[in-house]
């Protein structure tokens, strides 16, 4: 009787445990997606053939065909592969060409003939724009204005043959109302358009009054509203959507972000990428203010695409040259227009505060003199899903192509590692400034000895070999308060010796330690700003404020910016001064932003004049030192051993929808890329899958003492830094990302797909070889292939079978 | 076979905690996490909570309040489009359009545990109760109280407690939170703000007749901006513009249950919720959430304000705040009508996870819990008072203070350092005794050998030898002072005694004890960091009073037949000062000794420095001026009259000799550009 009742327990037991597992799995089976996330791919996009009346064929390759439509300045270009037909332009009326001989028809018959649907929210202006290939912004008193190549008036174009080469046609524009003229070349090439327009092209008072230049803007823009005549009240009043073709547009911002197409309800703002950042040498203010808002992240890269549908149609565009004044814009639907695009802008100009009197009353006006470029940008068009040898027509296509480009033109060189182990990276905080009774006060987190036993630790308790490392506020008195090129040691860190002993002793086991600082970020406890700071073009110091995200107490708040010339006089010194102690050197500030700087109201160095002194100054650095740089941008992945705190996601703009590693597939296999630090709200699980998803290396910023000493610190931000805390975490993060990715670390990353939402695969060759790393981001089991992956973990599938 | 039943449940409930807790899908947020650190101070912290879903397809327009009910049921007041939007949070999907022919901009619903829902609308001027169906029960328009008949009654925002009770917050009413019956009878004003008057218009009040202060801009109090009743039926209330009225948490007679002011007032709040667990959470019109606990102690602070910028979890507009059923926070941008929901963190979990073990009493559990959260973040004040506090009741107080000390919490800290100084002189008590003792009898053998008192006469010599030179004689001088401050300085007077040098080094020891007393104290009593004091104003401020004193005294007592000449003006201060330097030495070292209990010891050392000083100097004046008492108050008042017209003076030349400075320099660049050149 016992025994039976022991066992109805056991039944009882087990059927409620079936129910709750069911109930919990049905309840978490649906993955709920952030814009943090990609998602399913879209769905297909439909299309038809397309009237080729109005056109004139120019050019024909293996892969597209060229036409045009003088009246609209519209080039179509037909994808023999796919099928699919790409237009420059929007290909539409004015509309109120159609409005007038609506109203001027007599009889109803004649009305309803001649009334072809219009666009809806579309004027004159924008309805040039939405045709042309190039639109200009100028200035008119103050009030910003647009003509384009396409407007109704204002505007004479016309194609010619170069060379009598069909492939090879120039575009001569000439804006009357501005007296401007320039010449586009358009180079038609195998699967791609060349735009070129240099800076000698554009003739005219006019140079002196435009703003940007656009390129097709509304190349690949999806959505629409048309009005429709109605009979009845003789007026255009019945409105109807346009077909939305499904897909999105891909902009780099952060690791790569999607905008899908999408009928929004509300007007969102438009999202503009600084291609390298903004130069705040040329913004409107010469001071900021940071606030608790996390700064947005800049493109590194100037490229951008759009995909039409499930991967069918897509285009990939980047800048070979005036990449650094080039903007991305998007202009989701509902603002102004019901369409959703992008365009590449590239800034000739801006209005800016000129400020007269100390107390900075002023006025806006435009610069003297303004920028000069030469743009040479391609369209790179993709058809298909890849299976033929293609590029798929998705991000990860635009990413391989974009890749294929860059290593083309040397800035990407493959590498072929042998390494058995993913790299670690491992910064240490050293040192800071906060205030003393007398000056300042130097606060030592970690000394050469600590920072030993750490390494030491790490090596032998925890068999962490493949390690780099980074010393931060190394220098006497810490980062923040010390010079730049100050090359003084603090015995209370480490004397001279002690370091070359530690960095000595570690590249024996091959841990490359280096001096990390940051080369543009000053203050004037720091420096005197006279010749050493940036000046804004209205002639003030540039200024960031950051008295908001800095402790109260913080010794220092305002901050400028060291000039190009400078930064790099600075790096040189303590390269010159280290290179017998460490072969290497992690260099942040100058890799991610790029500043102009002015002498009253001249030029002193343009941003191209500051990439090639860059180049100029790493490429020599390169060859006897490693580079390991944060965040650097595209001009400097030449000189990149090491990419440390690569973006992960994006800025989060609320009609993003989905986040993408489109920088970290560009790079993949060129160079060791590193993840932000862990420490902050980078630590857990779905964190460590997204190293893995992302194919990055973990890095942690480590202390011996505990953090809260540098709470009144510029380093306060680093609020988790003690090694004691920590150390399990790196082991567990560490070993978790390298069990998946050390199988792949020779292999090409081919392909990422969604399989369903918060299941990720990617897809790694080396020759016949394939490598899948299943991501599972859900919290339910998923099968794949035979094979169960586990909630929120990832599985490495070769030749079927998990690894 | 009970107690087999009572297993069984456990080990399910074991089971069901094993199983995978929800994903998190962390990494990144778009605005920093704040926590108050030890100094009351913002400091940032792992991300507390992230963006979640953005849901902008719903084409609300100007939403104005959220609710969620207890199926997880969003309800939204949609002002614009004169409707309330029923969404389910679990399937993603509208449920539910509630729109009535009499709303005109519906502003505030509520929904009771029965289902009920109550929607406030300001230009109808009503009230509405629905059924679940969204029939129509009641309407409650403006009461006919004859105590209401001047009030305008245009109701923002609504709650009901779980009698049917219905409170009110109407707009343009000073009164306080309206309450209503459920039959619609006025009962009266729940809670009202005080009147805080500025400074300027309390000096109105004492000076303007009652004329002048009818003509001003009535005083009214601030107005409510929401209010919020939980399950337990407790009502929450918050308070427009940036005030000290902030959110308040009110028992049954409307009074705050706050000790503290919850909040510091850095923006103005519009919203208020309160989840199942008792938390807070607060919304901010320039786009701040903020999260109390259920004592109204601040947790966590995120988001920022932002202008045309539409990134998820920022704000130029954020009029309302709820939270689901999962903890997952929602809010609605007013201006451009989408709605954000932010999911909380395992920071964030763990944090109140270890707040809950604590409240429950649980404090071996809370202090693991408190640990993981130390591990994630070392400045984490809540954390190491919850280290600290578990610590305490585990009689474990050195480790206690340490956490303690970190976490700024300085009552708790001198309860254990009670403790720890307690058990330390127990355990030496015998020592100490036996110390004593030793040294009684040592003094004696000493005594009964020197019977000749040679060395006492050699140490003597020593002593008169070392105070016969010139530098230490004068300095040494100064102790003899206090005691007989008339002769001592008639004997300055008549240039007997005393040197500047001595002065000099008198002010010089007066500087270090100072900088001592103001930087060095225990940790209970040095309630500023020396990084938080503006060190230079300190050592300037010091400096130039004693200069100006000095200076204006001199010049004052010149014209009235004062004696003294510069040199003794500068030594009477100085000779003075003993008292106050042995009282702030003193201080400074006991204060490592003392607990809060004793803080009534250094406060009565310190009158005693600082009130003898005085009397002291005052005396030096009269005596080396050879004034009578009445004549050394007027020149003291004087000298204090010219202190402060040569600060004004010197101030106004600094600010002068600075343009006069700047407009050298441009006429020398204007040279420099255009005549050389």
């Amino acid at each position: 009787m016992y025994l039976f009742k022991k066992k109805s327990i056991y039944v009882y037991l087990l059927t409620s445990l079936v129910v709750i597992m069911i109930s919990f799995a049905y309840i978490k089976a649906n993955y709920l997606t952030t814009n943090r996330d990609t998602k399913i791919p879209p769905e297909s996009v439909k299309y038809e053939i397309v009237n080729k009346d109005e056109y004139e064929l120019l050019h024909e390759t293996n892969t597209l065909i060229y036409y045009y439509r003088e009246d609209r300045d519209v080039i179509m270009i037909k994808d023999k592969r796919s099928g699919y037909t790409w237009k420059t332009g929007l290909d539409i009326p004015f509309g109120s060409d159609i409005s007038q001989a609506v109203l001027e028809a007599e009889t109803l018959e004649e009305k309803l003939e001649i009334a072809i649907p219009q666009e809806d929210r579309m004027n004159t202006t924008y309805t040039g724009m939405a045709n042309s290939i190039i639109t200009v912004e100028y200035d008119e008193e103050g009030a910003i204005k647009f003509v384009s190549s396409a407007s109704k008036d204002y505007a004479e174009s016309e194609l010619y043959t170069l060379n009598d080469n069909p492939s090879t046609r120039m575009l001569a524009v000439k804006f009357t109302n501005i007296e401007l003229e320039l010449k586009v070349y358009i180079t038609f090439e195998e699967d791609s358009i060349i735009y070129e327009v240099r800076d000698e092209d554009l003739q005219g008072k006019g140079r002196n009054k435009i703003l940007s230049l656009s390129i097709t803007p509304f190349l690949g823009a999806s959505g629409g509203t048309e009005k429709y005549y109605n009979p009845e009240t003789d007026m255009y009043d019945i409105i109807k959507k346009k077909y939305m073709a499904p897909g999105y547009i891909f902009v780099p911002d952060g690791s790569g972000s999607l905008i899908r197409f999408n009928d929004n309800s509300a007007s969102f703002s438009m999202y503009y990428g600084d291609v390298y950042g903004e130069d705040l040498a040329q913004s409107t203010y010469y001071n900021s203010r940071l606030t608790d808002a996390i700064p947005l992240k800049n493109p590194v890269m100037p490229v951008f695409g759009v995909a039409h549908g499930n991967k069918q149609a897509a285009f990939v565009a980047y800048a070979d040259s005036a990449a650094e004044y080039m903007q991305i814009a998007v202009r989701p639907e509902e603002n102004l227009t019901s369409y959703n695009y992008v365009y590449p802008r590239f800034v000739y100009n801006t209005n800016y505060f000129q400020i007269f009197n100390k107390k900075a009353d002023g006025f806006f006006t435009l610069m003297k003199e303004p920028n000069k470029m030469d743009i040479k940008l391609t369209y790179s068009f993709l058809a298909g899903d890849g299976s033929n040898g293609n590029y798929p027509a998705d991000y990860t296509g635009m990413a391989l192509k974009f890749r294929n480009h860059l290593i083309s033109k040397g800035v990407l060189t493959e590498t072929d590692k042998v390494d058995s182990d993913i790299p670690l990276r491992l910064d240490f905080i050293m040192a800071d400034s906060k205030k003393g009774i007398v000056g300042n006060e130097e606060t030592v987190v970690t000394n050469v000895n600590e920072a030993k036993e750490i390494l030491t630790d790490v090596i032998e308790n925890k068999k962490i070999t493949n390690i780099n490392v980074g010393l931060h506020g190394w220098q006497k008195g810490g980062e923040s308060l010390s010079k730049p090129y100050q090359t003084k040691f603090s015995r209370n860190i480490g004397t001279k010796n002690k370091f070359k002993t530690l960095i000595k002793e570690f590249s024996d086991k091959s841990v490359d330690i280096s001096f990390a600082r940051n080369y543009i970020d000053i203050n004037r406890q720091a420096i005197s700003y006279q010749n050493n700071a940036v000046r804004h073009v209205n002639s003030w110091y540039l200024d960031v404020n950051k008295r908001k995200v800095l402790p109260e107490n913080s010794p220092v708040f305002n901050f400028g910016y060291a000039t190009p010339k400078k930064s790099i006089k600075w790096f040189n010194k303590q390269l010159d001064r280290f290179s017998d102690i460490s072969t290497s050197m992690t260099v942040s500030g100058i890799s991610n932003v790029l500043l102009s700087n002015y002498n009253r109201d001249k030029v002193d160095i343009t941003v191209t004049d500051a990439i090639a002194l860059y180049e100029e100054s790493f490429k020599k650095a390169n060859e006897k030192t490693k580079l390991n740089f944060e965040n650097p941008n595209m001009y400097l992945w030449k000189y990149t051993d090491r990419y440390l705190q690569a973006p992960i996601g994006t800025s989060q703009y609320v009609y993003e929808t989905d986040a993408v590693p489109f920088l970290q597939m560009v790079l993949s296999g060129t160079m060791e890329v590193y993840a932000p630090y862990s420490n902050f709200s980078f630590y857990t699980q779905s964190d460590i899958l997204k190293m893995i998803d992302y194919n990055i290396s973990p890095s942690f910023i480590l202390s011996s003492k505990p953090s809260h000493l540098l709470s009144s610190t510029t380093s306060a931000d680093l609020y988790s830094t003690e090694y004691f805390n920590y150390e399990n975490l790196i082991e567990e993060v560490y070993s978790k990302v390298n069990d998946s990715l050390r199988h792949v670390i020779a292999y090409r990353w081919i392909g990422r797909d969604v399989l369903e939402n918060g299941i990720i695969r990617n897809i790694y060759i080396n020759d016949d070889k394939e490598i899948e790393i299943i991501i599972n981001y859900t919290d339910s089991i998923f099968n794949y292939k035979g094979n169960s992956i586990d909630p929120l973990s990832a599985s490495t599938i070769k030749d079927g079978e998990v690894q | 076979m009970k107690k087999n039943v009572k297993a069984l449940v456990a080990f399910i409930a074991l089971l069901t905690l094993m199983m995978p807790t929800l994903s998190l899908s962390a990494s990144q947020a778009t605005s920093y996490t704040y926590v108050l650190n030890e100094k009351g101070y913002l400091n940032r912290t792992q991300d507390a909570y992230l963006p979640d879903k953005t849901i902008s397809d719903l084409e609300l327009m100007s939403p104005e309040d959220l609710f969620v009910d207890k199926d997880n049921i969003l309800y939204i007041a949609d002002s614009g489009n004169r409707r309330i939007v029923k969404y389910s949070i679990d399937k993603g999907i509208v449920v539910g359009l509630l729109e009535y022919e009499d709303f005109m901009n519906p502003r505030g619903v509520f929904v009771t545990k029965k289902g009920d829902i109550y929607v406030a609308d300001p230009t109808a001027k009503k009230v509405f109760q629905f059924d679940k169906e969204f029939n129509i029960l009641n309407s409650y328009g403006k009461p006919d109280s004859p105590n209401f008949s001047e009030t305008p009654f245009e109701p923002l925002r609504v709650a009901v407690d779980n009698i049917g009770n219905i409170y009110i917050v109407s707009e343009g009413v000073y009164n306080g939170v309206i309450q209503l019956a459920y039959s619609g009878e006025f009962l009266g004003y729940f809670t009202v703000n005080k009147t805080r008057l500025s400074f300027a218009q309390s000096i109105q009040n004492y000076i303007f007749t009652r004329a002048q202060l009818a003509n001003l801009v009535p005083r009214v109090p601030t107005t409510f901006s929401n209010i919020f009743i939980d399950n337990a039926g407790i009502v929450y209330t918050t308070t427009m513009g940036k005030n000290f009225d902030g959110i308040k948490k009110h028992n049954t007679a409307g009074g705050n249950m706050f000790k503290e002011e919850a909040w510091g007032g850095w923006g103005s709040l519009t919203d208020v919720y309160v989840d199942s667990q008792g938390l807070i959470y607060t919304s901010c019109n320039d786009g701040y959430i903020e999260v109390f606990s259920s004592a109204g102690e601040f947790i966590f602070e995120f988001g920022s304000y932002v202008f045309d910028l539409d990134v998820s979890g920022l704000y130029s507009n954020l009029p309302t705040i709820a939270v689901d059923n999962n903890g997952n926070i929602w809010t609605a941008d007013g201006e451009k009508g989408y709605l954000q929901s932010f999911k909380p963190t395992d920071y964030a979990l763990m944090v109140y996870g270890a707040m809950g073990l604590y409240e429950e009493g649980l404090y071996e559990e809370s202090l693991d819990k408190w640990n993981e959260v130390l591990r994630l973040n070392q400045m984490s004040v809540l954390a190491h008072n919850g280290v600290g506090k578990s610590y305490l009741h585990a009689q474990l107080y050195e480790d206690a203070m340490e956490h303690f000390k970190v976490a700024g919490n300085r009552e708790y800290y001198s309860e254990a350092f009670w403790e720890v100084r307690n058990n330390w002189i127990q355990g030496k008590l015998e020592l100490f005794i036996m110390i004593i003792v030793l040294l009684w009898i040592t003094i004696k053998i000493f005594k009964y050998f020197d019977k000749n008192k040679k060395i006492n006469k050699l140490l003597k010599n020593i002593k008169k030898k070392i105070y016969n030179i010139t530098i230490i004689h004068d300095v040494l001088f100064s102790f003899k002072i206090p005691k007989h401050p008339i002769d001592k300085y008639y004997e300055i007077r008549v240039f007997r005694e005393g040197s500047t040098v001595g002065a000099t080094i008198i002010y010089l020891i007066t500087f270090v004890a100072y900088i001592a007393y103001k930087t060095s104290k225990g940790f209970i009593y040095q309630y500023k960091a020396v990084e938080d004091m503006d060190i230079n104003a300190i050592i300037i401020g010091f400096i130039a009073i004693i200069t100006l004193f000095v200076i204006c005294n001199y010049l004052v007592t010149s014209i009235n037949d004062g004696d003294g000449n510069f040199k003794q003006v500068y030594m009477i201060p100085a000779y003075g000062l003993i008292p106050v330097i042995i009282s702030m030495i003193s201080i400074t070292i006991s204060s490592h000794y003392l607990t809060y209990n004793e803080a009534f010891i250094l406060d009565v050392i310190l009158y005693i420095g600082v009130i003898w000083t005085i009397i002291v100097i005052f005396l030096g004046f009269q005596t080396v001026h050879d004034y009578s008492f009445k004549e050394t108050i007027i020149s003291f008042i004087l000298t204090a009259v010219f202190m402060v017209i040569a600060a004004v003076m010197a101030l106004i030349i600094i600010i002068m000799g600075d343009q006069l400075f700047e407009f050298i320099k441009s006429i020398v660049k204007e040279m420099a550009q255009n005549v050389f050149i």
